[in-house]
């Protein structure tokens, strides 16, 4: 007889369909085929969406690239420290990019804002307006002044 | 079989043995130069993807360049597949062809690259260093503050900006194995971290082999599979993670019931898993697996033990707040990286990230998993195999996925019966390198 700190005795008196097995039967195949489909279909589920995760990132680091080409081709500033506000998931087009109107730190000086639209072409993208922001303000709509183009008819300044 | 088919393959294989070393060779020495490679760039600094960190290998920054997105990329792709290749060959012509001694040689250079070289990828090391000098230099409980409470402290302006407002979520004898570390200055426990992230990873290869060779595994194959994976040696062993300690604690005690099992031995792996857990709380899912596996009251009575030792002194070292697990695992379950499936399975039906809801499925979806394998395990599944799945649906199904939370499976795969669980690991890492592969595509000028 098995000692009292055993579990065997318990599972010796519990039907077939639900007793312990030392080892899996033979016959356990259907199981196993069940399970491997249902890896393979989570599996592929992962694969799409990472694929997708990329293709997306892509996307937004091409339309990055062509926002921040798109700031030093009109200001005619080659300034590194840009500040690029997306629309990650697509809802829009419009990105606003922002930095110094002169050289200095980031948002030691008074800075431009841009509006980037539309598709990528030439490695550029068309900017439809913009405004202006004070020293050491971040981009909210009641530190902006001087909207011009589709920011003023969209009133993205306070007046 | 014909006598003739017999003859071309027996000659396929002899031609295969013959040069088999010399591509394993040239294979191994990939992996060598894709892994000097980060080592010695990052060693550079000024690089996103090396924290942070005190001149601990300043000696190696004038090899290298500065580590950029591209570079490291390619260098985790190059010896990705390098080491693809080596298993590849490994199973094609077997071990016989390539020496243990080639084998250990090969990971003790790996361990050697990155264990002169400096932080990799990860700020984690400064937070255990910060939370060790918390309660040792400052007199403060590590459970109940946020390294933003040392904000003079030297080793402050390494931790990580998520982190600096975050009390530790590590287990008590995890922090008071980090305490010694704390008067040796940052430096000094920057090396301490990096030899105990050695140690670790020695000690999870030297157990890996004891249990491959308990279950008829070539055990070079398994060290092989373990020590030279890319993940392991850039990220886990590169950032000195303490799931390293984990690791070993996990497959000490998986060895302790495959070597000449007995009550004794089931009794003090229960223990070993729990003391392991009180380190990182993951591996206590390994418990569950053992005990219906087992089903003898031996695991439960050392768990238990453990449990109640640990408690106390993690209630004697650090108050009430040492031993509430739970609270500090419900805070980081709710964390979201860029990284986890979860975020990009939200991004591919169109929606900005993971919601509360979103939690609670994943939750629910873990725990179906969870009792489906307890049932299997029941009725005779091995429960290495089990416990491995579960580690693995731990990290597919968490919000906040790192890449050293896939190497928690890897070792219990490579020894399980169920080689699907090795497949499925490989693929969650081959998923999760592709999904960091955007600077090679589309890199941000």
């Amino acid at each position: 007889m098995s000692a009292p700190s055993s579990f065997t005795d318990f599972g010796a008196r519990l039907p077939a369909w639900l007793a312990p097995r030392e080892r899996e039967l033979p016959g356990s195949g259907r199981t196993r085929l069940i399970e491997t489909t249902l890896l393979v279909l989570v599996g592929i589920l992962l694969a799409v969406a990472t694929v997708n995760d990329v293709v997306l990132q892509t996307h937004v680091n091409h339309r990055l690239n062509a926002d921040l080409a798109s700031w030093r081709g009109y200001t005619g500033h080659d300034y590194k420290n840009l500040s690029v506000e997306q629309d990650l998931y697509g809802h829009s087009t419009r990105d606003i990019v922002c930095g110094n109107t002169t050289p200095g730190p980031p948002k030691e000086r008074i800075q431009i804002c841009l509006v980037a639209t539309g598709p990528v072409v030439d490695g550029h993208r068309a900017i439809k307006g913009g405004w202006y922001l004070p020293v050491k303000s971040e981009d909210l709509r009641r530190y902006r002044y001087g909207c011009y183009g589709s920011a003023k008819t969209e009133g993205f300044c306070p007046r | 079989m014909s006598v003739a088919v017999q003859g071309v393959r027996g000659s396929e294989r002899v031609r295969a043995e013959r040069w088999a070393p010399a591509l394993a060779g040239l294979l191994a020495l990939v992996l060598i130069a894709a892994t000097a490679e980060i080592v010695l760039d990052g060693a550079v600094g000024h690089s996103p993807l090396i924290p942070k960190s005190p001149a601990i290998a300043g000696w190696l920054a004038g090899i290298g360049e500065r580590l950029g997105y591209r570079s490291f990329l390619i260098a985790v792709l190059a010896s990705g597949a390098a080491y693809g290749g080596l298993l590849a060959l490994l199973r094609r012509v077997g071990a016989v062809s390539i020496s243990k001694r080639a084998v250990l040689v090969l990971l003790g250079i790996l361990h050697l690259i990155v264990f002169v070289g400096p932080i990799l990828l990860s700020t984690d090391v400064f937070s255990y260093i910060a939370y060790a000098r918390m309660g040792v230099e400052h007199g403060l409980n590590p459970y109940l503050h946020g390294p933003s409470s040392i904000a003079h402290d030297p080793v402050y302006t390494y931790v990580g900006h998520d982190w600096r407002h975050v009390a530790t979520a590590y287990g008590p004898f995890y922090t008071l194995l980090s305490y010694p570390l704390a008067p040796l200055g940052v430096v000094g426990a920057v090396w301490g971290m990096k030899v105990l992230a050695l140690a670790a990873s020695m000690g999870t290869l030297a157990l890996t082999w004891r249990c491959a060779r308990a279950r008829d595994i070539d055990p070079v194959w398994a060290i092989l599979v373990l020590g030279a994976n890319p993940l392991y040696v850039i990220y886990g062993l590169g950032g000195a993670h303490n799931d390293l300690i984990m690791l070993a604690a996990m497959m000490g005690a998986v060895s302790l019931t495959l070597l000449s099992p007995s009550a004794r031995r089931d009794s003090s792996a229960a223990g070993l898993i729990v003391a392991g857990a009180l380190v990182k709380a993951t591996v206590a899912a390994l418990l569950p697996f053992m005990v219906v596996s087992r089903r003898r009251l031996a695991p439960i009575v050392g768990a238990v033990g453990m449990l109640f030792a640990g408690a106390l002194i993690g209630y004697l070292a650090f108050g009430i707040h040492g031993i509430d697990v739970v609270s500090a695992l419900n805070r980081d379950a709710a964390f979201v990286s860029t990284d986890s499936f979860a975020n990009e399975i939200a991004h591919l039906f169109g929606k900005p990230g993971v919601f509360p809801i979103d939690h609670a499925l994943l939750k629910a979806g873990l725990v179906i998993i969870v009792l489906h394998l307890l049932w299997r395990t029941w009725r005779g599944y091995d429960w290495i195999a089990a416990a491995g799945w579960t580690l693995l649906a731990i990290s597919v199904t968490s919000t906040w996925l790192l890449a050293w939370y896939i190497l928690w499976p890897l070792p219990l795969a490579i020894i399980s019966r169920d080689r699907r669980l090795l497949v499925a690991t490989f693929a969650i890492q081959i998923l999760f390198v592709a999904h960091q592969c955007t600077p090679l595509l589309a890199p941000v000028a």
